[in-house]
């Protein structure tokens, strides 16, 4: 079902072509001139608390992808418009419908443009990849979709649980957007730059390192200054599930609860 | 055989926040909401039996919204019973909502940039109708509503006649025997109307469709409608047959007699004319009283009469006057 409800945001996004690729090369430069002004600062100082420009693309390039790819997905749980969804009372068309109503959500809306930031993210990968000269292991190659997917699991995870929050405020929650989006921001540069308590809450509150920073180790060789445990690399997939199976609970828990309006 | 549809003692209050205006006011808000509880459904009880065609009216706010809510899941009640077609509708939600159908006027359920005959295709497996099955009822439904000019429309083109049109035959393709219909003619000309009555009516009598309609359109009702709830401030005030409520609250009707030639005098012994101008005058009588051909009778000897007319109010009239007169008091059972 999720799947022929896909096709039909396809067919439908595909009758707007013009606006559709104008969109998309507007997202892709957008994200992609923030991370050339990156690239020009890094070229005056050579080096960023020990990571090259190459590896800095790596980190931006990898995170980049997985947001644009969790962005597509999960279009359906952004909070803006899933508070749109219960206000204007498409909710409850939805809840009288006998389908899942995740896979209902989720195959509402199924945003093609942002492939434009997809792109953008496998380009400053390819950069990356051509500027290091990575060992290429059939483990690492394995490794990186599954990095990949945890991050998509992740951040989707933040969308579901900032929409199930609209059931209460009505309005779409600004904290879980700093989240989101902040925690992309967070994810692009080498986790030595911030403060300690920051790291931290990173670390063991909301475990954002092990997703990027820490696979980003593996793959480039690099030491780790901070010490962490020699698995610290390989808990994304771990990562990833978890904050996605709390984040299906907490929709559920705000799905049983929801009552549609009086009007 | 149990009842289609089964209200016993229904309530629903909502909790409302009040604004208070000024900004000393939005500032007490946030920190000591003043709170109200609103009493939107009190105490209703009602049985629908299958097969039946019933309006359901009542004033804007009236309850009628949050009735449907609660009969199609939406809205859990704050306390009492509700049984449709052996399903508790909010408890069993996923598995109820596939045996119902439901139409909102309001909005569609169609998808918006889809053309029509594809959002059709999308609920045959959504409702895991059989192939054939959907196929033969989609035929029927294109017919009997004439969808086929605008099948590969887009829903967002279509006009609203033609988008409730398509919506009804998506409410019913994967037939279930109970169909919400809310406002199903609300802002369309008399000819859109006229052709979505009909499909309503066959598929109540030749379907055997159990349909509750709700509207303000008095002549839908009318014309559909054998039996009427009337709702008011919650409560069921009526619920019963138009013809009885007719000869309850029908009370002014009117005669109107144009004159051959002028009369000074037209008062007839206990009557004076309402209104009159010319040759023209307008008795108001009740008809529970006084015979309209009593009247006429004492009129033919006195004047030479051109035309007579008697008038009975219409339904819409009769209807407003119970809830502004508040004539009704809610039915004890």
């Amino acid at each position: 079902m999720y799947l022929r409800l896909l096709s039909i945001q396809l067919r439908s996004q595909m009758q707007f072509r013009l606006s559709f690729w104008f969109e998309l090369v507007s997202t892709g430069l957008l994200s992609g001139s923030y991370f050339l002004s990156l690239a020009l600062i890094l070229e005056r100082f050579n080096n960023l608390a020990g990571w090259s420009l190459g590896e800095i693309a790596f980190l931006v390039g990898l995170i980049e992808t997985s947001f644009g790819t969790m962005d597509l997905i999960f279009s359906g749980f952004d909070d803006t418009y899933f508070s749109q969804l219960i206000h204007q009372g498409t909710l409850d068309q939805i809840l009288l419908r006998p389908v899942n109503s995740f896979w209902q959500i989720l195959g509402s809306r199924f945003l093609l443009r942002r492939i434009g930031r997809i792109a953008e993210g496998l380009i400053i990968l390819g950069v990356a990849f051509s500027l290091l000269d990575i060992q290429w292991t059939l483990a690492r190659l394995l490794y990186l979709p599954v990095v990949v997917f945890s991050q998509v699991l992740t951040m989707g995870a933040f969308f579901i649980v900032g929409s199930t929050l609209t059931f209460w405020t009505v309005q779409s929650i600004e904290a879980v957007n700093i989240l989101t989006y902040g925690g992309t921001e967070l994810m692009s540069y080498p986790v030595q730059i911030y403060p300690p308590w920051l790291r931290n809450f990173f670390t063991y509150v909301i475990p954002f390192v092990f997703l990027n920073y820490y696979p980003a180790l593996y793959f480039l060789d690099k030491p780790d200054p901070l010490h962490f445990s020699r698995i610290a690399p390989f808990l994304a997939p771990l990562v990833g599930v978890l904050m996605f199976a709390l984040a299906l609970r907490f929709w559920k828990f705000g799905m049983d609860r929801y009552q549609s309006t009086g009007s | 055989m149990p009842p289609m549809i089964e209200v016993r003692s229904l309530y629903k209050t909502f909790q409302v926040t009040r604004r208070r205006p000024g900004l000393m006011g939005a500032f007490k808000n946030l920190f000591a909401p003043e709170r109200r509880l609103v009493t939107a459904v009190d105490g209703v009880n009602f049985q629908l039996q299958e097969g039946e065609l019933v309006g359901y009216l009542g004033p804007n706010g009236a309850g009628k919204s949050t009735t449907i809510k609660m009969l199609t899941g939406l809205l859990v009640p704050t306390s009492g019973e509700v049984i449709v077609d052996g399903f508790v509708p909010w408890r069993d939600r996923a598995r109820y909502v596939a045996r119902i159908g439901a139409v909102f006027g309001q909005r569609t359920t169609l998808w918006w940039d889809l053309p029509v005959i594809d959002s059709f295709e999308l609920l045959q497996p959504m409702y895991r109708v059989p192939p054939d099955r959907f196929r033969r009822s989609l035929d029927a439904f294109v017919d009997l509503l004439e969808l086929h000019e605008f099948l590969n429309t887009p829903v967002r083109s279509l006009s609203l006649g033609q988008r409730m049109r398509a919506d009804l035959c998506a409410a019913l393709l994967h037939e279930p025997r109970l169909v919400f219909l809310d406002e199903p003619t609300i802002g369309l000309d008399v000819v859109a109307k006229e052709r979505i009555r009909q499909f309503i009516q066959y598929i109540n009598r030749e379907r055997g469709v159990t349909i509750l309609l709700t509207t303000h359109d008095l002549s839908d009702v009318e014309r559909l409608c054998e039996r009427v709830l009337i709702l008011d401030h919650g409560r069921v005030v009526y619920d019963g047959t138009l013809v009885t409520l007719n000869q309850r609250f029908e009370s002014d009707w009117s005669l109107v007699v144009t004159f051959a030639e002028p009369y000074t005098d037209v008062n007839l012994p206990g009557l004076a004319p309402a209104r009159r101008d010319e040759l023209r005058a307008v008795y108001a009588f009740d008809h529970r009283q006084v015979a309209a051909s009593d009247l006429i009778q004492q009129l033919l000897p006195r004047f030479r009469i051109a035309d007579l007319e008697v008038r009975r109010p219409s339904l819409e009239e009769t209807i407003r006057r119970i809830y502004d007169e508040r004539l009704l008091l809610p039915v004890q059972k």
